[in-house]
């Protein structure tokens, strides 16, 4: 009988030495590299190339700096306050209330987070522009007036906070949504049975219970707004304003200035850093983790008379958020200019002629955009999925100083990686400026702690004894992996690199730093389109890159070999 | 030389040490139950076992191999065991009889032979009729047997559980004891159970090993164990007991500090330092007037509660140590009132530790 076991004593070929050592130098090159070099821009001078300080003495003294780093704190800020006003009752409602239709409600918010910001910004120009807006044209025609009238105008400070909050709110109602789901019912029925009569119970208790979610909702939308490069420049450039991220951009005009755009991109990233500090230290807090606690059913409160004013406020934010802006983007699509009232005579299909056959950036930019879509997600899958192996299951000492190099770059703004990618590789040694390449390492490095929180979260669902329990019935480590772990995992992986490619193809805020003519993207193309106006054009090429997530997320959701697995809303 | 020997097994984490020096032999076809408090360190040792952890010291030795040593470790593949995990770890992507078939698989068996044997082994379970659903359509105890099923089918030369019974309510737990017990007696694989239900220790095992804070404190029979205790830790842990202290006289005679005398009948007093000695609740005769001449003393009844079988008495003594008996229900004192105790000489276990 021991026979067997001396048998047993092969060394087994360990690979997870190479592959740890592998990933380490990978990751720390994708995420350390551009830091190095924007560090070393910023202390170099823009003229001789000399060691100096200039570029952060700048930083203080160029007014249109500290102007453009002021503009977008505030409206970041606005955004923010903007959002979590409207999304806190949305949520509320639709989570804890007999609205009508709540359901629908809820999913197509959670479905409105495909929309690119930029692509919803381009919306609010087709309807709010002071000339040619939608909204101006009919309500010049409604009551007879002259073209001097405009009603909104969205090349503005105000009109740059709505269009960018209407396409964060999703985020500050997908987390109090989610937490207002999870307040134990009994602790509200305590403040009832205690006397608290419904309003005194949802501000002593329920809100309380969900202002971490709120705060942590609205530091989000913060974030989010003031790294965003896509909707500033298509509304705030018009508008004769700056913001950082645009700002920094002109700085990569020529004349380029790269040690100040180097600079410019510090504080961004030290900011993000603190911002993303204090959402972990808030729904870290004590309170937030009554709310992961024991879910009862949560308590549903009747309208009564109330009904119609909360249908019509939701109908109000839905419009503006969804119904509105993919209305003007379908109109747009197929009639001749965006004013034109819908008629048969101004039905065409000349835009998706021009888009799909005569123009001819387009189908090398869609063919970028896919490759480089599917390439992303399927290699960032993959370095996420051994990652998240290597981290949970410890199997190596020093692998969590992996998972921390897989998380980093989520506190690097987009912009700031453009920057940093483009000092490290456009250079002499690397030439990869121009090609597919320092694109695909962007994205790759932009969407890799999406990926890796994804994985790694769902292999902590896998109990290690499943693995166990098939090393001991005889199978090798990576036999187990092949015939346990990854069938269990399938559904995980199949949403992560959904997720990848939905994010990917939408990138703009690194992309427009780094792509030459020969790299054009989707994106991209649709940023030039909107300079010379061509609004068409736009839409269609919207339509195309929603039509491929909203495909991708239908496939993955439908097919049962990819496990017909649950989109998780994306944070 | 026993089948399955332990000898010196150390394991550190860093600056802990959980496993500290553990010798222990185990023949062939016995069930061994490791049983000790949560965090003695019992887990570790049944994966070292199971080659789940690399030793710091000391070996393991199966059939006279090394299959751990602080050099090597055999990864648990190449070592034909079997475990029963707490969780039971049932693949919820595979059938129950994927399940079980899975580890026959492995061993590159033909699909004739597979069949067989699994349906011999889910008979037995009496699992015939679930063979086609996953493991989430079943209930605890059904899953329980399914991991039975699927560590019994390889035929492994060695089994281990793990609290295997932890995640049942009381009336399966009682069930499923018996059911591991005869599939054992059916079988006779050498089993390694880890558990801290001593109950589930008693009527399972052939030797109990009781552990505590990464070591042995005593290892045998369960009469042994519970009849014999060696130390303190063992006399409480198992079935609860009342310790008495006081001064040596002799090897086998105290003198306690509410000033009477101790008689042991069994065991041996530590050499020097405090003698202490141990009377389980039930051996102790209680009265209301003094009926010994030795080995009794007079305290005062400061609870008492009826169970129906039997009087649960709590009675302090001279010295501040309170005495916990069991009496027959006739034997009626109020609290208050004087009591004497008896501790029967035959019944009182001198401990060394
Ligand atoms: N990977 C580890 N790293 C550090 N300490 C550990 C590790 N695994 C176990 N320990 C420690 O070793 C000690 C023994 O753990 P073990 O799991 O063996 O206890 P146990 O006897 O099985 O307890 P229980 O009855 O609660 O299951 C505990 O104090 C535990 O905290
Ligand atoms: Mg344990």
């Amino acid at each position: 009988m021991s026979a067997t076991v001396v048998e047993g004593r092969r060394a087994s070929v360990d690979l997870s030495v190479p592959i740890f050592l592998i990933l380490g130098l990978l990751l720390s090159v994708l995420v350390i590299l551009p830091l190095f070099w924007i560090i070393w821009y910023s202390f170099t001078s823009d003229g001789g190339g000399g060691f100096t300080l200039a570029n952060f003495a700048a930083l203080v003294t160029d007014p249109t700096l500290v102007r453009a780093y002021a503009i977008a704190i505030g409206m970041a800020f606005a955004v923010g306050v903007l959002s979590c006003l409207v999304a806190t009752p949305m949520a509320w409602l639709v989570a804890r209330t007999d609205l009508p239709g709540r359901r629908f409600f809820r999913m197509l918010i959670t479905a409105s987070f495909v929309t690119p910001p930029f692509l919803g910004a381009i919306a609010y120009e087709i309807l709010a522009a002071p000339n040619s807006g939608i909204v101006n044209v009919a309500f010049r025609s409604l009551f007879g007036l002259d073209s001097s009238t405009v009603l909104v105008n969205i090349y503005t400070f105000t009109g740059l906070v709505f269009a960018i909050a209407c396409f964060t709110f999703p985020y500050v109602f997908t987390l109090v949504a989610n937490a207002l789901d999870k307040v134990p019912s009994d602790l509200e029925d305590a403040s009832a049975i205690l006397g608290g009569g419904a309003m005194t119970t949802l501000r002593k208790v329920t809100f309380p219970l969900v202002l971490p979610a709120m705060l942590a909702g609205t530091l989000i939308a913060i974030l989010q707004s003031l790294t965003m490069f896509g909707s500033p420049a298509i509304i705030a450039l018009p508008a004769g304003f700056h913001v950082i991220t645009t700002k920094i951009w002109s700085l990569f005009q020529f004349p380029p200035r790269l040690g100040l755009a180097a600079a410019a991109a510090i504080p961004l990233l030290v900011i993000t850093v603190m911002l993303l500090r204090a959402q972990k230290a808030i729904l870290g807090r004590k309170g937030y983790t009554v709310l992961g606690g024991k879910s009862g059913t949560p308590r549903i409160n009747t309208l009564g008379n109330w009904k119609w004013a909360a249908m019509a406020f939701v109908l109000t934010v839905l419009s503006l958020t969804i119904f509105l802006p993919y209305g003007a983007i379908l109109k747009t699509a197929f009639t001749n200019t965006a004013g034109d009232p819908i008629t048969w005579e101004t039905l065409t299909l000349r835009h998706w002629r021009f888009v799909l056959f005569e123009f001819s950036a387009t189908q090398l930019a869609l063919r970028n955009t896919f490759l480089l879509g599917i390439l992303t997600a399927t290699i960032v899958t993959a370095i996420a999925l051994v990652t998240a192996y290597l981290v949970t299951r410890r199997s190596i000492a020093g692998a969590g100083y992996l998972g921390v190099l897989a998380t980093a770059p989520v506190a690097i703004p987009g912009i700031v990686l453009g920057v940093g990618l483009f000092l490290s590789y456009a250079n002499p040694t690397f030439q990869l400026y121009g090609t597919l390449w320092i694109l695909l390492i962007a994205f790759m490095t932009i969407e890799l702690p999406a990926g890796y929180q994804q994985m790694s979260s769902s292999f902590a669902g896998v109990h290690p004894e499943l693995e166990e329990a098939g090393r001991i019935m005889g199978a090798s480590r990576l036999r187990t992996l092949w015939d346990i772990t990854a069938p269990l995992l399938r559904t995980s992986v199949v949403a992560a690199w959904c997720f990848v490619f939905v994010g990917t193809i939408r990138e703009l805020s690194a992309t427009i730093l780094l792509t030459t003519a020969n790299t054009k993207l989707v994106s991209v193309i649709i940023y030039d389109l909107n300079e010379s106006g061509d609004l068409g054009a736009i839409c269609v090429l919207g339509i195309l890159l929603l039509v491929a997530s909203f495909a991708v997320v239908y496939i993955a959701n439908r097919v049962p070999v990819l496990g017909g697995s649950q989109m998780n809303a994306r944070g | 030389m026993s089948f399955l020997e332990l000898a010196g097994l150390v394991k550190s984490y860093g600056a802990v040490t959980v496993v500290k020096g553990v010798d222990l032999s185990v023949e062939k076809g016995q069930l061994v139950c490791l049983l000790g408090p949560s965090g003695c360190g019992k887990t570790t040792t049944l994966r070292l076992i199971a080659g789940f952890v690399a030793a710091s010291g000391g070996e393991i030795r199966v059939g006279g191999q090394v299959v751990s040593s602080a050099a090597g470790t055999v990864p648990p593949e190449g070592r034909n065991m079997s475990m029963i995990f707490q969780s039971y770890a049932l693949w919820p992507h595979m059938t129950v009889f994927q399940n079980v078939a899975y580890g026959l698989k492995l061993r590159k068996m033909s699909s004739e032979q597979i069949n067989k044997r699994v349906r011999e082994i889910l008979t037995v379970t009496q699992l015939l009729p679930l063979e086609g659903r996953y493991p989430g359509e079943l209930s605890g105890g059904q899953q329980q047997r399914v991991s039975l099923a699927r560590a019994l089918v390889v035929k492994p030369e060695i089994l281990l559980l793990d609290e295997p019974l932890s995640n049942l309510d009381a009336n399966l737990r009682e069930e499923m004891r018996f059911e591991i017990r005869r599939l054992h007696d059916e079988f006779r694989y050498t089993t390694v159970y880890v558990t801290h239900d001593q109950s589930e220790a008693m009527t399972t095992a052939d030797v109990i090993v009781v552990m505590n804070d990464g070591r042995i404190e005593q290892a045998g029979s369960p009469e042994d164990i519970y009849a014999r205790p060696e130390s303190e830790f063992v006399a409480r842990f198992i079935g609860g007991t009342n310790i008495l202290s006081g001064k040596r006289i002799s090897d086998d005679t105290v003198h306690c500090d509410g000033d009477f005398i101790l008689n042991c009948g069994s065991g041996t007093l530590a050499p020097s330092g405090r003698a202490i000695v141990s009377v389980r609740h039930h051996d102790i005769e209680i009265s209301e007037n003094r009926r010994w001449e030795t080995n009794t003393v007079s305290g005062r009844v400061v609870r008492q509660i009826y169970l129906g079988s039997h009087r649960d008495y709590l009675v302090s003594i001279p010295g501040g140590e309170t005495v916990r008996a069991l009496s027959p229900v006739d034997v009626r004192l109020p609290v208050g009132s004087e009591a004497w105790l008896h501790f029967p000489p035959n019944d009182c276990r001198a401990l060394a530790r």
